[in-house]
Parts: structure tokens; sequence; C-alpha cells
């Protein structure tokens, strides 16, 4: 008897077959749309079928970008992407990642081609990268002489500095003659000795932009020795042209940027130089003419007016300290004698005339303390506390011992 | 270094260089008088070759592009 397994163990045994199956992971797959339907949610589900059979397809909205119109019943495509199992149902189908229409399937092949070996050669190398002057005077231009890119440049460069000169070289930019045409711009454009050269042109289908990605057109940028700048269609396509390119630039509007410095910033810049070179100089000048005053002043401080000065107001503060000095003595000498005054009043005898006591003299002041000094008729005077009264002695009588 | 042969970024660098030289502290005065000199002459060689006419678009004839 053979082994027994779950539904789930063999749809997962044969997803897993799928998955290390190398053809299946990366697979393109043409054939014809059907039963397309575009969910709300952003999944797109359709079919593809040609004379032999189905198969179904899913492209996730999370793929969405590898899609680039809008799907319809009976397009035929090519599919790129990943057949693995859906284990729920128990079916194999097709995950979407990129999705062509047929003919463009070939274009692109045939771009991932080229791209792939010219990278391989080293082509797109960084090393080879010619640096885009910043101040380029002579712009060559090589795109078609009518169409928007021109008008794009040439309107653009106007506006940044109507003194660069621009030298268009009108190309052929698409069907069969376009690739040699670019050639033929490019290298004459390069022997006239412009400082930069933009190629490029408008936007338009990946056939419209197809001699952008031509294998003589790379050469002729590669092998040219002045700076290139690629301007091909918007900013989303991008050709093997942009890749082999000194500078890709996203639109010609970018690229006339990029190639043409504006003339009012250069202005800016030249006035600032001018304003710093001034700037430094005067500072060099101000710092030396300090420098001297400094010098100037010290060799003042030791000049021998200066030093005689000096000493004179040395003299003048010695005889000022010494003013201070003998008027401090003074001063406490006065004091001194003021207190010693004040003692000396407060034993004066005159304090003593107050209780009624008297003090006699004479005429010539001679002070009388007894009456042998005293002569009937003689002129006495009697000082009392608040005067004197003067008269005369009319009888002594003398004290019997 | 002969400056009439010169790029302008070549012209440019050399003013930033001056400008540093002149920051220096112990750049004599003498010396930054060579080299303001030195740096306005730059400044007007930048202008001089910026040549202020407007250009008109020139468009290569297809018989010399043969």
């Amino acid at each position: 008897m053979a082994s027994v397994y779950t539904v789930g163990q063999v749809n997962s045994y044969i997803k897993n077959m799928f998955n290390e199956d190398f053809a299946l992971n990366n697979i393109g797959i043409k054939g014809e749309v059907s039963n397309c339907k575009y969910h709300s949610s952003g999944h797109i589900y359709f079919s593809l079928k040609d004379s032999s059979g189905v198969i179904a397809c899913v492209m996730f909205a999370g793929n969405r970008r590898g899609l680039k119109f809008q799907m319809q019943e009976g397009q035929k495509v090519v599919v790129f992407g990943q057949v693995t199992v859906y284990e729920r149902d128990g079916k194999y189908q097709m995950y979407a990642k990129d999705i062509t229409l047929d003919g463009e399937g070939d274009l692109y092949r045939k771009y991932e081609e080229l791209k792939r070996q010219l990278e391989e050669m080293g082509m797109f190398d960084r090393e080879y990268k010619r640096e885009i002057p910043k101040f380029a005077m002579k712009v060559g231009i090589v795109t078609a002489s009518t169409g928007a890119a021109i008008q794009d440049i040439i309107n653009i460069s106007k506006r940044r500095n109507p003194y660069v000169e621009l030298i268009l070289y009108p190309a052929i930019v698409q069907g069969e003659e376009a690739a040699p045409s670019i050639v033929n711009g490019i290298r004459y454009l390069d022997n006239e000795g412009v400082d930069v050269i933009i190629v490029g042109r408008g936007g338009g289908s990946i056939e419209d932009l197809w001699a952008f990605n031509e294998e003589i057109v790379a050469r002729a940028i590669f092998d040219c020795n002045t700076p290139i700048i690629s301007a091909v269609g918007h900013e989303t396509d991008t050709t093997i042209a942009d890749y082999v390119a000194d500078l890709r630039a996203p639109t010609p509007s970018a690229a006339a940027e990029l190639a043409v410095f504006e003339y009012s910033a250069f202005l800016n810049d030249i006035n600032m130089y001018r304003y710093e070179l001034l700037r430094r100089l005067n500072y060099k000048l101000e710092s030396n003419k300090n420098k001297i005053k400094n010098y100037e002043l010290r060799l003042k401080n030791l000049s021998p007016q200066n030093i005689l000065m000096q000493k004179m107001q040395y003299v003048a503060d010695i005889e000022l300290k010494l003013d201070n000095k003998i008027n401090n003595i003074l001063i406490s000498n006065k004091h001194r004698l003021a207190i010693l005054s004040e003692k000396l009043n407060g034993l004066s005898p005159l304090n003593k005339l107050s209780n009624g006591y008297a003090y006699i003299d004479d005429k010539d002041k001679n002070a009388i303390k007894t009456v042998d000094n005293i002569n009937k008729n003689d002129e006495i005077n009697i000082h009392l506390i608040d005067g004197v009264i003067k008269t005369v002695v009319t009888d002594i009588e003398r004290l019997e011992a | 270094m002969d400056i009439k042969e010169t790029t302008l970024e070549e012209s440019f660098g050399e003013l930033e260089k001056i400008l540093s030289e002149l920051d220096r502290e112990n750049v004599t005065l003498e010396e930054s008088f060579d080299l303001y000199t030195k740096g306005m002459e730059l400044v007007k060689l930048c202008n001089s070759k910026i040549e202020t006419v407007e250009k008109k678009l020139r468009i290569i004839g297809e018989e010399k592009a043969e």
C-alpha cells in the first residue's frame, strides 16, 4: 500500500518542488490577456492563453510599478515573474513582476542585454566619468531643432546666463536614422571645442527613445572627450545613454540647469571675494596701527620727561603726607589742651564765691588775706560771684589772739 | 603659475587660498599687500573672462555636419 498524506502535506510538497525549480523562479511567458480584472485592492488577476492552453496570473499591488500600461483583453503581452503554487486552491499560477507588450519585450531584452554587456566592459564605471565644468562658456546640444527639449534648454539658459553660447547640432532623435545622426552630432561638437555637451530629447514611448539605447550612441558618448550630460525623456526613463554619460539629467530642462552656471551667483561670488579681500587687508592695517599705537604709548612712558614727572609727583606725595602727619599731631595736642583746661576750670577758686563768700583785693589787685595789709581809707574791691563792690575801709578791728 | 592661463574654477580656488593666507596670524603687512593685489587681479580676471555679450543660439548647418 502507498503512504497516505494530508492535502496540506501534498500541496506543500508540490509548492516546494516548484520553488526549487530554477526555470520557474524567474521566467517570461508570452500570450494573450484574458479575464483581466483590476481588483479594488490594487491586485490584478488575469489569464494568459494561446492556442494550446491557459495559465492563471496575478500581479500584486506591490509589483504594479512593473506595468506601465492599461492591460486589455486580447492584448499580446510578455509577463515576467515566478510560477508557483497557491496551496489553498491546489492551483499553480504566475506571479507577475513585469508586464510588457509583446514586441516591446524584444526591445526590453535587447536593452537588458546591451546594458549587461557594456556594464561588463566597464563603460558605466565611475572612473571614466568626466567632471562637468562649473563655468562652461560654450554649451553644445545634440537634439531635434524642433520640439520641447531645445525650447526648454534655451529658456533655462537665457534665464540663468544669457552670455553662455549655445550651439545646437540639429539631430534626428527618432527612427532608424536617429542613432547615426546623434553620433555625428556628438563627434561634431566634440571637435568644435565646446565645454560641455547636452545629448537628449523630450519624453516618448520606449520605441521613440530607442536611439538612446543603441550601442553606437553609447560608444560615441563614451569616446567623446568633452563631458556629456544626458537628458532623455522624463525622470522615469533611463536609457543606456544615461548610464554611459558623464552626468544624467532627468529632463532637458534639468540638463540646462546643470550645464549653464547662474550669472547672478557668479557675480555674488566675485563681489564676495572683493569684499573679503578688502576686509582682511583692512583688518591687517588696523591691527598694525594698533601695534604702533601700543609701542608709542610704551615709549612715551619711558621718556625722560615722563620719568621726571613721576619723580615730581613722588615728592609732592611725600610733602602731602608730611603735612598730614604734622596736622594730626597739632590737632591731637589741641584736644589734649582743651581737656586739661576744662579740668583746670573745674578747680577755679571763683567757684567758691557762689555760696556768699567773697574775695577781696586792693586797687593793685593784691589779694587781701589779713588785716595787717590794709589801712583805714584804703580802696578795696569785694568780688562776688556776679560782680564787684568797690568800697572804702572805714575801720579796722583786729581779733585778739 | 601664470594666472592668465587659469580656468575660472582654478581662479576661484586660488582666491580661496589667498583669503586663508590673509587670515593667518603671522602674515606680514607686506605679504598681505601682495596677497591683496594678487586677489584683486584675480577678481578682475574672473570678471573679464565672462564675456558679457548676449549670445544667440548657433545652429550647425546640416551640410557642415556631414
